[in-house]
């Protein structure tokens, strides 16, 4: 309780724990509470947080000067599309946005949806659902015998996995 | 009030005095009402007040950079998609996906919601053009929530060129049409771009890689195919619409409080 009670104090919370009179150990006792909270030294979890708190602010910092926004180029490089890669054989997550009985339209963060079909003990699945995904494609584009552009189905290609927590589910063709 | 009228009306005076100076006869001027009425200062200061700043509407502040790349607008088509017109607004192609230049698209967008401002300011109609089936309904209800306009159906051969004879004498045409795809089903350019671009109406358009972004006044280069993109695109206008309307009816107040403001039939 009594280390409870510094972390509380450490982390700048303004509400003052009334038990912490009663259950405090006699160290931290009268002398503790005579001096104010950010004079006593902290130690264990307390300064580990600030410390690795001050760390992480310092990074960002010295990543993006004050006063200057993140530019297109370094929001690019550090996209998750980009640094995917070759989108053939990926799994990420994606989420259901939209079904027509047994067709799921699945949204997983690029240009394009993907249409899967729903797998045989896929009923729990509906608008919402949470599912995992391997990318094959991430638009579906072919050109053609005498077209001078190619033709775009505005489709991803994806297969459905089983889900996480679920033992060994079937795997279904997008 | 009464001394407002006066000085107003002496204003009024003085400039036809400077036109009417051959007609006077005597030293007295003769003025009538009509002339008086011809440039009363608070219409010009509602009409030309505007066009002193570049963004008087403060646009800027309804989009950033992080905005327009969280709802995936940089992202275009495969490379054998792209047109050749695009190529000056790509920022490059990675592994076979065309990468749109946000630092152009801000500028572009920046430009084309200044220029709906100012015609939604004015009492302008301005018309939402869109094929794409997915976000048609989106569309419209853009358009309705802003008192505007919208066509997501199909576009019969002379809406706009033979307007005269469809829908009878003296109707009025769109002032600006807002293309959020331009592209129709079948990805050829959409028919009201080579439309308007006849009758002299401007036009904003939402180009992807594959569209053509020749014959549009104010082209926005971005994603057309994403809902987060569209979604954005649509909320950005009806924003700087309602903005813009806003603002008409407080500089009307503010500058004209007894005579009714002229509103559009």
């Amino acid at each position: 309780m009594a280390a409870l009670c510094k972390v509380v104090s450490g982390v700048g919370s303004r509400i003052r724990l009334p038990s912490s009179r009663l259950l405090g150990s006699t160290s931290s006792g009268s002398s503790g509470r005579d001096r104010p909270a950010a004079e006593r030294p902290k130690s264990g979890f307390a300064a580990a947080l600030d410390l690795q708190s001050e760390l992480q602010r310092n990074a960002e910092d010295s990543r993006f000067p004050p006063g200057q926004a993140e530019t297109f180029a370094s929001m690019l490089r550090r996209s998750p599309l980009i640094q995917m890669g070759p989108a053939k054989d990926r799994i990420v997550f994606g989420t259901i946005f939209h079904v027509v009985q047994d067709d799921l339209y699945i949204d997983f963060g690029g240009k394009f949806h993907c249409v899967c079909r729903r797998p045989v003990k896929g009923e729990t699945l509906r608008r919402g659902s949470r599912v995992r995904l391997r990318l094959q494609d991430l638009e579906l584009t072919a050109r053609f015998l005498g077209a001078s552009s190619d033709t775009t189905l505005l489709e991803a290609k994806a297969a459905l996995l089983a889900p996480l927590e679920g033992s060994h589910g079937r795997e279904s063709q997008g | 009030m009464a001394t407002r009228t006066l000085t107003k009306g002496l204003l009024g005076l003085r400039q036809s005095r400077t036109l009417f100076v051959g007609q006077s006869c005597g030293g007295l001027h003769f003025s009538t009402a009509a002339s008086v009425e011809v440039s009363p200062p608070q219409a010009d200061s509602i009409s030309e007040e505007v066009l002193k700043k570049p963004d008087f509407f403060h646009l800027s502040e309804l989009f950033s950079l992080k905005d327009l790349f969280n709802a995936r607008v940089h992202l275009g088509h495969k490379k054998g998609c792209r047109h050749r017109f695009m190529e000056p607004y790509l920022y490059g192609c990675r592994l076979d996906q065309d990468i749109i230049d946000l630092d152009q698209t801000m500028e572009h967008l920046q430009l084309a919601l200044n220029v709906t401002a100012h015609v939604a300011y004015r009492g302008g109609v301005i018309l939402f053009i869109s094929r794409r089936r997915q976000f048609g309904h989106l569309v419209e209800a853009t358009a309705k929530s802003c008192g505007e306009y919208a066509h997501t159906r199909y576009w019969q051969g002379g809406i706009l060129t033979n307007a005269n004879i469809q829908y009878g004498p003296d109707v009025r045409l769109p002032d600006l049409i807002v293309f959020l795809s331009t592209l129709n089903n079948v990805f050829q350019q959409h028919v009201a771009i080579r439309d308007a671009a006849k009758l002299a109406i401007p036009t904003v358009g939402v180009v992807d890689s594959n569209c053509n972004p020749n014959l549009i006044t104010y082209p926005i280069p971005g994603n057309d195919d994403t809902p987060a993109a569209v979604e954005l695109y649509c909320d950005l206008f009806k924003a700087t619409i309602i903005r813009a309307k806003d603002k008409r009816k407080q500089l009307e107040l503010v500058h004209r409080p007894s005579t009714p403001s002229a509103k559009r039939s």
